[in-house]
């Protein structure tokens, strides 16, 4: 289980992350959502202890992140596929991971094969395409078999066969009881593998609520996505016709 | 669809038996030695730092074998200075690798507590960089043999000051290592530390000896048997460098004008000029967010 209350997280003058509370429950999948720039990431990266709250605290199973004896074993992360050097192959890169925790070479071959990289585990990651990376990264989260996973846009650069097998795995790992905190941009793809959605904009708690109770309010997941950020979008791109209106000087 | 399973059927382990299940310094060791042999890099350094030496040893050898008073163990030290690079820029390697790929992140969620990483980055690196020495030194060694024979003399490894001359450079390239490693993790990328390690390393000290050649009239200095102050007090920052350090450590002595710290004096400035760059990473890593 997440926990997460009132983090906060700033930059100087900027706050990435203002006083955000939610719990990613056991049992369930947890669906991630916001604009770029919205702190999906940072607080991913607070939960993970990589970065310091400014306030606020972000505990796993009741502890905070550095505080689990075996982190490995209790929590799988994976935030960014280029978090691998690119001259080690995939095998060396999860067998070096794995000594960490004394984890044997079994289950380094194991994980190889549930996320299909046998044929290129003696390849290096820097000639891996984005895919591979992503099951590369998802590999590394599965190592410790932990009770809760965080991934950061898993099916990114997948091929449909990739998101449909992300799709069966994070299902069948909160139905083994396992946590999972997953989060995409792809709203179809949430709205067919989260149970729950967190969505968040600048920072801020915009909904904590069931899937089917959003969508059925506003009609989709997306239509519900699109009005809860519409004030919270950071950048947002322009069509032809209102690029030259701007060009003008006129004002909307 | 929340499919919930009791807590007991999970196979999860007791909280005693993940205590011995974490991250553990020897685990640490054991998976940045993983790391460090599984870069092409690395391997490339120790083949270098070998050729390198015996190489430059053996042309140095060659060079002065038709002086008159030639002894070819005077040539035994010739090759240590540029054998360093290598070994330099493998620790150099090592101590930005993580940051520059973004590996660290995997790494220091494996490891949050951060700092067991860089001490076993600190064995690792010393582990590799010694056998790449050792091997460097034999070479050296054996570098001397063609010259050596050619004029017929035995060469003596037993002889007065030799093993501790042989052990003091397998030791300064062990120190460059980590010297290296030590700008790495304290600067992150790899472009300005090896930039800032080949000048301490290479570029500073001769540029002050130039330099104090240039500002000191020769004449003076070959009429008084006495180092001129401006060259003394240089030859005096020189020793505090890792390049007199080593000459310390080879048997070379101290430069003229300049305090001798012997032999241990030498490898206490190598280990300071490890030994403090790596705090600053150290104390870096545990205080800073790792971005």
């Amino acid at each position: 289980m997440i926990q997460v209350e009132a983090l906060t997280k700033r930059y100087g003058s900027v706050t990435a992350v203002d006083g955000l509370t939610f719990t990613a429950p056991p049992g369930t999948v947890t669906g991630f959502l916001g604009p770029n720039g919205a702190g999906k990431s940072t607080t991913m990266r607070m939960v993970v202890g990589l970065e310091r709250p400014t306030s606020g605290t972000a505990t796993v199973d009741g502890r905070r992140y550095a505080d689990l004896p075996a982190p490995l074993r209790t929590v799988g992360v994976m935030l960014d596929a280029r978090s691998v050097h690119p001259g080690r192959t995939a095998f060396r890169h999860l067998r070096a991971l794995a000594r960490t925790h004394g984890i044997g070479r079994a289950r380094v071959d194991e994980v190889i094969g549930m996320t299909g990289l046998e044929k290129v585990a003696g390849r290096r990651a820097g000639t891996f395409s984005l895919g591979m990376g992503q099951r590369l990264g998802i590999a590394g989260a599965l190592l410790g078999d932990p009770g809760t996973l965080i991934l950061d846009e898993p099916v990114n650069g997948l091929d449909p066969d990739g998101v449909l097998w992300v799709r069966g795995l994070v299902r069948g790992l909160a139905a083994e009881g396992r946590t999972v905190l997953l989060s995409s941009h792809l709203m179809h793809e949430l709205a067919l593998c989260a149970d729950r959605v967190v969505v968040i904009g600048r920072g801020r708690l915009l909904a904590d609520a069931p899937v089917q109770e959003l969508a059925e309010d506003a009609g989709s997941l997306e239509d519900a996505y699109l009005r809860l950020t519409a004030g919270a979008v950071e950048y947002r791109g322009r069509t032809a016709e209102e690029t030259g209106r701007a060009a003008t000087g006129g004002a909307r | 669809m929340t499919a919930t399973t009791p807590s007991s059927l999970r196979t999860r382990p007791t909280a005693a038996r993940t205590t011995s299940h974490g991250p553990t310094l020897a685990r640490v060791v054991a998976s940045e030695w993983t790391k460090l042999t599984s870069l092409r890099s690395s391997w490339w350094a120790a083949a270098l730092t070998v050729a390198v030496s015996a190489a430059l040893t053996y042309l140095s050898a060659q060079a002065s074998s038709v002086d008159p008073g030639f002894d070819p163990m005077g040539s035994l030290t010739s090759g240590v200075l540029l054998a360093q690079v290598p070994p330099l820029v493998l620790g150099v390697l090592v101590g930005t690798g993580e940051h520059s790929t973004g590996a660290f992140r995997t790494t220091f969620v494996a490891v949050p507590r951060r700092w067991p990483v860089l001490a076993a980055q600190t064995v690792a690196t010393a582990t590799f960089a010694l056998l790449a020495a050792v091997l460097a030194v034999v070479a050296a060694v054996l570098a001397l043999v063609p010259s050596a024979r050619s004029r017929g003399i035995p060469l003596d490894l037993g002889a007065d000051g030799t093993p501790r001359v042989l052990g003091g450079m397998v030791l300064v390239l062990v120190g460059t290592a980590l010297l290296g490693l030590a700008l790495g993790a304290l600067l992150r990328r790899p472009v300005p530390a090896v930039t800032v390690a080949v000048l301490v390393v290479l570029v500073l000290p001769v540029a002050l000896v130039l330099a104090a050649d240039l500002a000191s009239d020769p004449l003076a200095a070959s009429a008084s048997a006495s180092v001129p102050p401006a060259q003394a007090a240089v030859n005096t920052v020189v020793t505090f460098l890792p390049a007199g350090a080593a000459s310390l450590l080879t048997g070379e002595g101290a430069v003229e004008g300049a305090p001798d710290l012997g032999a241990w004096g030498g490898g206490l400035v190598l280990t300071a000029w490890v030994a403090v760059p790596l705090a600053l990473a150290a104390l870096r890593l545990r205080t800073r967010d790792v971005v």
